[in-house]
């Protein structure tokens, strides 16, 4: 009998291909946001308000991941931006491996902000990183007020939290401001956006969010 | 499924491992696995064997380390967490969320970023080869 020394790290080969997707992205200069959050949380809504109100401004680019069907590429393709599709198949997140074949298919010197839409969940894409600039996880107050409490990492890896459709949280009987002290209990300091697609001046900050990040990337 | 796409990444690199050193038969793997991990070891387990089923790995135990959180901290500390101070500052009860809530240096008391926890971890194999010498 031989015992053999390994010492692969699985999540660590993940993550050096989500370096070498960040390196490429910052070449050009691309701002990346990988959007996390449970099925029906609202993250293609929240990311075509931004690209509506970014796209005059910016060259936009999305990836759109699903298990299979194509419905939100779809609905980011109505509103004229190059998205890439893609179908995971049977995973439940999308891997750096997969963003790095979407990259292929995006002409990144056209391009400043890059959404890459995950698949609705919010346990395995924590341990993939993408090679994003920003890890953005979105709930929604029809998940619950301990949906935050029941998934601690997807908060505590994350860069900005919103809570969306806030404007139904009593209808639903949830407090909205229970869920932002449970996300600051995991990770204080961390910004919480309140959102609702009806209320415009929430959208606003949502969408200024992502727009300081595109101006970093361009003075990098 | 999560673990079928981690035991495949597996599977993968133990063959290959095993096919470089002759071996004959992989009786165990052992994985290096972080608590914070989103990983469930027995769900990998019945992964791994269904996707050995056919290979010399097809009886191979999968033996899971679980490796505890640590810590680095601006005031130069690296290391482990304060498992006991952990549970007793934090206001909840169960174990993965007082760990992912703040995690305060054992040295200075300040929140320290967390390095480590979250690894998975191919640390060795035992094989079979035909030349037992």
């Amino acid at each position: 009998m031989h015992v053999i020394d390994m010492g692969h790290d699985v999540y660590k080969a993940n993550d050096k291909v989500a370096e070498k997707n960040k390196k490429k992205l910052d070449k050009y200069q691309v701002f990346s946001v990988n959007v996390m959050g449970a099925i029906g949380s609202g993250k293609t809504t929240l990311i075509e308000e931004a690209i509506r109100q970014l796209k005059d401004k910016y060259n936009i680019a999305v990836i759109a991941g699903d298990v299979v069907a194509e419905m939100d590429s779809s609905r980011f393709k109505k509103l004229d931006v190059p998205t890439i599709p893609v179908n995971t198949g049977k995973e439940c997140h999308l891997d750096a491996k997969l963003v790095e074949k979407a990259l292929d298919e995006i002409d990144l010197s056209n391009t400043d902000l890059l959404f890459i839409e995950n698949v609705g969940n919010l346990i395995c894409p924590v341990d993939f990183k993408l090679g994003e600039h920003l890890r953005v996880v979105i709930v929604s107050v029809t998940e619950g007020d301990d949906i935050i409490l029941k998934h601690p990492m997807i908060f505590k890896t994350s860069d900005l939290a919103v809570i969306n459709k806030v404007d139904i949280a009593h209808a639903v009987d949830v407090d909205a401001e229970k869920m932002r002290d449970d996300i600051l209990s995991l990770k204080p300091n961390v910004p919480v956006i309140l959102t609702s697609k009806h209320d415009w001046e929430s959208l606003e900050t949502w969408i200024s969010f992502i727009e300081l990040g595109v101006k970093e990337a361009q003075n990098r | 499924m999560h673990e079928l796409s981690i035991a495949c990444e597996i599977f993968e690199q133990v063959m290959a491992t095993a096919k470089e050193h002759g071996a004959t038969e992989v009786k165990h793997v052992t994985l290096q696995m972080g608590r914070l991990s989103h990983t469930n070891p027995e769900q990998l387990s019945f992964c791994f064997n269904v996707l050995a089923n056919e290979s010399i790995a097809k009886d191979a135990d999968l033996i899971v380390e679980m490796i505890p959180p640590s810590l680095e901290c601006e005031c130069g500390y690296t290391g482990a967490v304060d498992e006991k101070k952990i549970r007793e500052n934090c206001k909840f009860e169960s174990e993965l969320l007082a760990y992912a809530a703040v995690m305060e240096c054992p040295v200075c008391g300040k929140p320290a970023q967390l390095t480590g926890g979250r690894e998975l971890i191919i640390k060795s194999i035992e094989i079979e080869t035909e030349n037992q010498d």
